[in-house]
């Protein structure tokens, strides 16, 4: 409007105003396009350059620095990429344009990166079949397509175990030092039985913390999971009925702590609530950070009847990739034993290259677990998960249990039509998802 | 929200544009000066808008190919139990926020409105929790109703009371999100409130008084009609952003179990549509589904926004006949 007003008073001033304006447009147009030709530009030619991408807590910094400098005159730029690490990468990989040549994938991401394979760089091609022995097995057929290509190279593992509070074991007569426990909670009944005994010796502790958690422990402990290879259903088959028998026991025995949420969780850890808490070898930092005050009061027991595994990372390359056997150099080097155990100091890694359980980072002895040497049991553990087919829908089946289980635990729903709902409800995302 | 007016505004114009040749020519400065906005809209806005409803019809797992399917997500939908809830939640948690935080702004901005001394402090302050990060609320408010350790059952065990499970049980979750939602909301509401207040003639209330009408009648029989356009904006805006409640349920129930997806809470209480929306596109990777629950939401806010404006508006209509 002011811009017509003064076309009527002055035309020299209208013109001078649209020159600017157009000026200026022009020069914005030509930024915008001199800018993305440069990154484009940049981007090609440069091919000495190479980016990582991983979440904060993914990988050591202090080795991803020293990555960068053994490297040089290679630029590898590594960044920390916050928020939802997944949908950030499916998003630029979707783009294809500046997708990172090596990147992090979660664990729980895994599945559905293996379905989609060729859009990643098969690390068999570039040597690493002949790595393969170095590495837990199971974690390296988790990161392996069904025709065999390798996309994910397993950065972590988190092998589960009992954490206990040795001073309330002892308060309620039951063993407390790690050799005893292992020998008296060697099956699920001896768990059961101890755990009995110190909910009446101590009132107000508990030897479940979360019947979710215990739930999928088991499901973890029995090698299969809630789709088969085939692409069927199988979450109404034993293997599943027996971990979710094993939860209801617990909360009818009374051994499972009420369900709890944000602050009293912590709280809990902290105030003896959690006798005892079966968990992933990262848990151990949680506990530490919550619960500051019970340091040497905890030990590390194996879990009855196996170890499973909660969580774990990989890396992979995109088949965007400007230099695949030079980035698969620096995976391994990143990945290699000695720094899996600097990982592991640095961000709670545990290490998938069992050379790395050896290494005085994990053996000594740590004072929060009154000088344990926690590797005893979760080395071991960390080795003899079961392998399990793992499908791209297995998570979302999952979920209507997880709920179910957690309305019988906060509710008291009725045990029986909770099995029902959740069969039901899993069929039906099952189908949705293409799993016949 | 804030686009919207503008919107208006830019069109109301364009409409009785004269259709004389040149007239692109005489006004293109105009054109240019207004065309940023709906480049933005089209590429950051329509676009998606209209891939999203693509999507719908598709199965797509966010990286390989998509597969037609049909009105197959629609279908899924309406047998989906889980959605069902999860809008119930949603329309119930509305309810809850969305009276008590209309009822209370228009409280606050009567007393702002009489307010002497402080009136641009008062005002200030109760504006502050709207621009503040819901995240942090959220976080803020998890914590005060947490069971053991929290604020709000310390002080009813120092009524003697006993303590509340806020956020396992399934009324008190829709109540803890609801409050979040209202002590953010009131102040904003408040202050649109106190602009409309300030609009209405002092001459009315004078007139009002000199018949002998009490301060009650005189709000319900002034304060209220007068404000009427102003309250089914605010009904109108609360509806559309109460039935995309997000970010609360999902910072108070974030599960730090890395696959799981946030469901709500215990029994789904505090899982609304578009928390389930976000789970199946972006934790379960179904965009094709979450597309087609971002849709079904859409046409359920559409539905309640028309609802509100007929139930609000009906009595001017009324009186105008």
């Amino acid at each position: 409007m002011d811009l017509s007003r003064t076309a009527v008073h002055s035309r020299t001033a209208v013109h001078s105003r649209r020159a600017v304006l157009r000026g200026t447009l022009l020069a914005i147009a030509a930024a915008g396009v001199g800018g993305a030709a440069a990154a484009c530009g940049g981007r090609d030619t440069a091919s000495n350059e190479l980016t990582l991408w991983y979440w904060g807590g993914g990988l050591s910094d202090a080795v991803v620095a020293d990555a960068v400098a053994k490297f040089k005159p290679t630029a590898l730029v590594p960044s920390v990429i916050g928020g939802d690490f997944k949908q950030k990468l499916v998003t630029t990989m979707n783009g294809r344009k500046f997708v990172p040549d090596i990147t992090g994938i979660k664990g729980e991401n895994i599945a559905s990166m293996l379905a989609e394979a060729d859009r990643f760089i098969d690390l068999n091609t570039l040597g690493a079949d002949r790595l393969a022995a170095q590495y837990v097995g199971w974690k390296w057929k988790e990161g392996t397509s069904r025709d065999g290509k390798l996309i994910g190279f397993p950065i972590d593992v988190g092998p589960t175990a009992l954490f206990y509070r040795s001073d309330l074991f002892a308060q309620a007569g039951l063993p407390s030092e790690p050799a005893q426990v292992t020998a008296a909670i060697s099956t699920w009944d001896g768990f059961f039985q101890a755990g009995r005994r110190l909910v009446q010796a101590v009132p107000g502790s508990f030897v479940v913390d979360s019947v979710v958690g215990l739930f999928k422990i088991g499901v973890g402990q029995s090698g299969k999971r809630f789709i088969d290879a085939d692409n069927h259903f199988i979450g109404d088959r034993p293997h599943v009925r027996t971990a979710w028998d094993r939860a209801v026991k617990a909360i009818d025995m009374g051994v499972a702590a009420p369900q709890l949420e944000n602050q009293d969780k912590t709280a809990a850890r902290g105030n003896g609530t959690f006798a005892c808490s079966p968990g992933a070898a990262w848990s151990a930092l949680d506990i530490k950070n919550e619960a500051p005050d019970t340091a040497g009061k905890w030990r590390v027991a194996p879990m009855p009847e196996g170890p499973s595994n909660d969580g774990g990372s990989f890396l992979a390359l995109t088949r965007e990739c400007r230099n695949p056997q030079l980035a698969f150099e620096i995976i391994t080097w990143l990945l290699g034993p000695d720094n899996q155990a600097r990982g592991f100091t640095d961000a709670a890694l545990f290490p998938t290259a069992p050379a790395a359980y050896k290494l005085p980072a994990l053996t000594a002895g740590d004072p929060f677990f009154g000088g344990q040497s926690t590797i005893e049991v979760f080395g071991p553990a960390a080795e003899n998960v079961p392998a399990a087919y793992e499908a791209p829908a297995d998570a979302a089946v999952y979920q209507p249990f997880a709920d179910e289980i957690t309305l019988v635990w906060s509710k008291g729903k009725d045990r029986d039509a909770a099995w029902t709902d959740a069969v039901a409800a899993a069929r039906q995302i099952a189908e949705r998802q293409g799993v016949s | 929200m804030a686009t919207a007016p503008p919107k208006a505004r830019t069109a109301a114009p364009a409409a009785p544009a004269p259709r004389k040749e040149g007239a692109l020519r005489r006004f293109w400065p105009q054109y240019v000066a207004i065309t940023p906005f709906f480049l933005l809209f089209a590429v950051f806005l329509l676009g998606p808008i209209l891939f999203s409803l693509y999507l719908s019809f598709q199965k797509w797992d966010g990286l390989g190919d998509m597969e037609f399917v049909g009105l197959r997500n629609y279908a899924y939908l309406v047998e989906d139990g889980k959605f069902w809830l999860a809008l119930r939640n949603t329309v119930l948690i509305w309810i809850f926020s969305t009276v008590p935080t209309l009822f209370l702004a228009l409280v606050v901005a009567n007393l702002l409105h009489s307010a002497v001394r402080f009136s641009s402090f008062y005002r200030i302050a109760y504006f502050v929790p709207s621009v503040t990060s819901i995240v942090a609320i959220a976080i803020f408010f998890g914590s005060v109703f947490s069971t053991q350790a929290g604020l709000a059952n310390a002080i009813l065990g120092a009524l003697g009371a006993a303590p509340v499970p806020w956020l396992v049980d399934e009324w008190t979750i829709k109540f803890v999100i609801a409050t979040v939602i209202c002590w953010q909301w009131v102040g904003y509401n408040a202050l649109i409130y106190l602009a409309g207040l300030q609009a209405i003639p002092a001459e009315l209330y004078e007139a009002a008084r000199i018949d002998g009408a009490g301060p009650v009648q005189t709000f319900f029989r002034i304060t209220i009609p007068q404000l009427r356009p102003i309250i089914l904006f605010t009904v109108v805006i609360s509806t559309i952003t109460g039935m995309q409640t997000f970010t609360e349920p999902q910072v108070i129930f974030s599960s730090n179990v890395a696959n799981a997806a946030n469901s709500g809470g215990p029994g789904n209480a505090g899982l609304t549509a578009v928390l389930y929306f976000y789970n199946q596109a972006f934790t379960n990777s179904d965009y094709g589904y979450g597309a087609a629950i971002a849709w079904a939401v859409f046409l359920v806010i559409l539905v309640f926004t028309v609802i509100n404006w007929r139930l609000v508006s009906r009595r001017d209509r009324a009186g105008a006949r």
